[in-house]
């Protein structure tokens, strides 16, 4: 029996040994992405790209504040040659000195993009390659929501979800509270307040919105705070759920593409860039309702489009909160975060 | 006992350099990383600034009160089951002590997520109680201190039942019936025969139980959330949220002295009783 | 003796149904129909149990932590046999020492130990993702192999092999032809142990992720954080079972729990 075993893992080293060896032989692109939806990605963006180019992606995934983390530690070293993150993200990245300007001439439907989406922050570090709405999901039998300060009335604050602040809808979501109380400040220290004074009733600070689609299912919650990107589940459940459209508007993000500074495979990057931005793979991400394309040229059927933020007005009409606002507020607002709601 | 001591050191150091190199250098030199001044030199105020934190506090209070009582209930409830087990028939004892062992080969993530299912408003454990009569309201159990006890009970319940387990079965048959027939009720043969017997059980399972409590991160963030930190979870959202490396150490350092404390406390407590029976 | 004949049924059965509980409940919601975890199951179906073998990056993790638990057991116990087998017969200086070092991942959170690999190792060294976890995970092996096995060989009376090297067997003959035969199920015990706390291991493995390289526990988890449906749970399931699969054969042949 352990000679099976020393057998099976000599076996398993040398196999995983070979399997990198081979690797080495190829180009290699490593990309870090968000972890979402990785199997429609792969059929629609990579495997046509690494049939067009004849090379290999690497894909990491995860969050993407850990992201910056990890890419922050190898900074000397870079292992990731792209990466998708948030606005603000890019935004830490570049004053971090971990990215580059992007070669914007190597797009080629660069021109094309919503004008949001070209230099969202202004420092020609980022090109958005999505962006999406963030509002309120809810039981439409249990609750009416007609602004986003209805969340917090003490008939419903016991049945909702509200996002953590560390989370990407969390700060939009407080922001919309803000406007909702007629207290906006960029320290949005009266929404935080607010949102503490309902703790003990709000069921959940939430950091993973998968989650709640489980939540709302079990009745565990009514109502939460969610980008667009997440609502095909909730859709899916067999409950009255509705999209809210508050009078103080709808918030949401943009996700952007960025390129790593010291990146040995910068072309590559660049040419993927280039792929995952064309009309034709924005057409094709919208059809299967992953993300709503900056690609002004773009083809949605309607039945997609109705599921997706989607379409230059509905950009213009989003209130983000600008990324540098966003950053340095950041530890401020986790500050009063922890003293108002986190204990 | 053999008395070479170069053939000793030689079978023995290999192991104690491995851990020595990949695992105990880079956590010490993180765990300085907590005494670092920043302009050099070494200073503690990381730790006067982490517990001057009202948040901290309530968050290194909260990590230690449910790791003791997970502890506790876990020890009581041990001490039930082990002494169940061992007074089975061989047959079935083997059985009965797989299915005890059989929740630690399942993944935690697994294990806790079921939790969210058991102890949500619709969940089993709320209409049990309101079949029954006693909530008339479905109780929030989830993402609670509550949730999360009962989360790590059930992870590291095993673990003391076994240690319990081995140590029942270690101590002389004869020493209940003769503490009985001597006229000591129940409590007093607990207190003053089987404590004692089996200190070394308690301490080794007390000591795993404690220590899992603090090292456990799936437990609390699923079932407590942001809303309810424990230390890991704090460390967790520093590193990651904040970037901040000086806290995190500082959490870690707290957490292995707790590890230590608690270790050292159950050896105490389980001599302590071992000195008035001798006395 | 009435209260004592129901004692242990109602102690065991109440202690049973609370560690078993949740595993039930997570075997009935891979049957499920329905798009979450759900108890009582909505309906019956086999699509979220096929749909773990369609999730490619299931496969990849599950190869990555089966390669983690196999190997880092192995090295594990290649170190922790000589230094148990030292620590239980010879009068070793520094034998309190040299235990506390070997035992000491135990203690400290596993969150800790992959972040200081991460910064102290993977990055000063630029070791590899791949390495650094199969080091991180032998580490937090390695106090298990030495507290099973020595358990194992504080059993076996110590005669036998100090009568094996009077009568003219050298001292690793009698290791290998009297200790070893002998402490086998210990071996097989720690290797046991080992393979499950390495491959349910999440924690330690968190920060230790890379392109293309994540352990299955990590991998479920980052799973979730995007799609909350049952086949999470079908997975957990169908480790379950091959985990209890080993562990009955184990017990079977070995008699697993003597040295637990």
């Amino acid at each position: 029996m352990n000679k099976v075993m020393l057998a099976s893992g000599v076996a398993l080293m040398l196999s995983m040994g070979a399997a990198h060896t081979a690797l080495a032989q190829e180009k290699i692109l490593t990309i870090s992405v968000y972890a979402l939806a990785q199997d429609e990605y792969k059929k629609i963006v990579y495997a046509p790209f690494e049939e067009k180019c004849g090379c290999k992606l690497v894909v990491e995934t995860g969050n993407s504040v850990e992201r910056i983390a990890k890419m922050d530690a190898n900074k000397a070293n870079p292992v990731v040659d792209m990466a998708v993150v948030s606005m603000a993200d890019a935004l830490s990245a570049a004053r971090a000195g971990l990215i580059d300007k992007i070669d914007t001439s190597k797009i080629t439907s660069y021109d094309k993009l919503y004008d949001i989406a070209k230099d969202p922050n202004g420092d020609g570090m980022s090109i958005g390659y999505t962006f999406y709405a963030t509002s309120i999901a809810y039981r439409s039998d249990k609750m009416k929501i007609e602004s986003w300060a209805d969340l917090l009335k003490p008939e419903y604050a016991a049945h909702i979800a509200w996002p953590n602040v560390t989370t990407n809808q969390g700060p939009p979501s407080l922001y919309m509270l803000g406007q909702a109380l007629g207290k906006d400040t960029p320290d949005l220290a009266a929404p935080i307040e607010a949102v503490g004074a309902a703790k003990d009733d709000i069921v959940t600070f939430y950091e993973k919105s998968s989650q709640l689609v489980q939540l709302m299912q079990q009745e565990e919650i009514w109502a939460a705070p969610i980008g667009r990107f997440t609502w095909a589940p909730f859709s899916k459940l067999d409950m009255p759920i509705a999209w809210a459209t508050p009078k103080e508007g709808q918030t949401g993000g943009m996700n952007v593409m960025i390129v790593t500074k010291n990146s040995k495979n910068r072309d590559l990057a660049l040419q993927f860039m280039d792929f995952w931005l064309s009309a034709d793979v924005q057409s094709k991400l919208a059809e299967a309702l992953i993300d709503s394309p900056s690609n002004s040229q773009a083809k949605v059927s309607e039945a997609a489009a109705k599921n997706l933020t989607y379409g230059d007005e509905t950009a213009k009409s989003l209130k983000l909160i600008p990324s540098a606002v966003s950053l340095d507020n950041r530890a401020g607002w986790l500050k009063s975060w922890n003293e108002k709601v986190g204990q | 006992m053999f008395q070479n001591r170069a053939e000793a050191l030689a079978l023995a150091l290999p192991a104690a350099l491995f851990a020595a190199a990949v695992f105990i250098a880079p956590v010490v030199i993180l765990l300085s990383d907590g005494f670092r001044a920043p302009g050099g030199g070494w200073t503690i105020s990381a730790y006067t600034e982490f517990f001057s934190s009202s948040l901290n506090q309530a968050v290194f209070l909260r990590t230690l009160k449910l790791g003791a009582l997970v502890t506790i209930v876990a020890a009581v409830i041990g001490y039930a089951a082990a002494f169940a087990i061992v007074s089975l028939e061989p047959g079935k004892k083997g059985k009965v002590t797989g299915l005890i062992v059989l929740p630690l080969m399942i993944s935690p993530v697994a294990r806790t997520y079921a939790w969210i299912v058991i102890l949500g408003r619709t969940g089993i454990v709320n209409q049990a109680f309101q079949a029954l009569g006693l909530s008339e309201a479905p109780l929030r159990i989830l993402f609670s201190e509550t949730a999360i006890f009962i989360g790590l009970l059930q992870l590291f319940l095993p673990l003391m039942i076994i240690s319990l387990i081995s140590a029942l079965e270690n101590m002389p048959k004869d020493a209940i019936p003769a503490a009985r027939v001597l006229g000591a009720n129940w409590f007093q043969v607990f207190w003053k025969v089987i404590l004692p017997l089996t200190k070394e059980g308690v301490v080794i399972g007390g000591t795993l139980v404690f220590t899992g409590c603090l090292t456990a991160y799936i437990t609390p963030a699923i079932l407590g959330g942001s809303k309810v930190l424990m230390l890991e979870t704090l460390l967790y959202q520093q590193v990651t949220v904040s970037n901040n490396f000086v806290a995190a150490s500082v959490i870690a350092l707290i957490l292995i002295v707790m590890s230590f404390a608690a270790n050292i406390l159950l050896k105490r407590v389980a001599t302590a009783r071992n000195k008035t029976r001798s006395a | 003796m009435m209260a004592r004949n129901l004692f242990i049924p109602i102690t065991l059965g109440l202690v049973i149904a609370f560690l078993i509980g949740p595993f039930l409940i997570i075997v009935a919601a891979s049957f499920s129909g329905g798009e979450t975890l759900a108890f009582p199951p909505q309906g019956f179906s086999l699509r979220w149990i096929a749909k773990v073998f369609t999730v490619e990056s299931f496969r990849d993790s599950f190869f990555m932590s089966l390669f983690l638990a196999v190997g880092g057991t192995l090295v594990a116990l290649i170190l922790g046999i000589p230094a148990s087998y030292a620590l239980s017969r010879y009068k070793l200086p520094g034998a309190e020492t040299i235990r506390t070092i070997v035992s000491a991942p135990i203690i400290v959170p596993g969150i800790i130990v992959g972040l200081s690999l991460l910064r102290y190792i993977v990055v000063p060294f630029q070791v590899g993702i791949t390495l650094a976890l199969f080091l991180a995970h032998t580490a937090l092996i390695l106090p298990y192999a030495v507290r099973v096995v020595s358990a194992s060989l504080g059993n076996l009376r110590s005669d036998i092999e100090e009568a094996a090297v009077l009568l003219g067997s050298s001292r690793l003959g009698a290791f290998f032809r009297v200790v070893l035969p002998n402490i086998r199920g210990g071996i097989m015990s720690a290797f046991i142990l080992g393979f499950v706390t390495s491959f349910n291991q999440v924690p330690v493995s968190l920060f230790l992720s890379g392109p293309g390289v994540r352990t299955l526990p990590v991998d479920m988890i980052a799973y979730m954080e995007i799609v909350f449906d049952p086949s999470v749970a079908a997975l957990s399931a169908l480790l379950a079972f091959m985990s209890i699969g080993i562990v009955f054969l184990a017990e079977r042949f070995l008699g697993f729990s003597r040295y637990v």
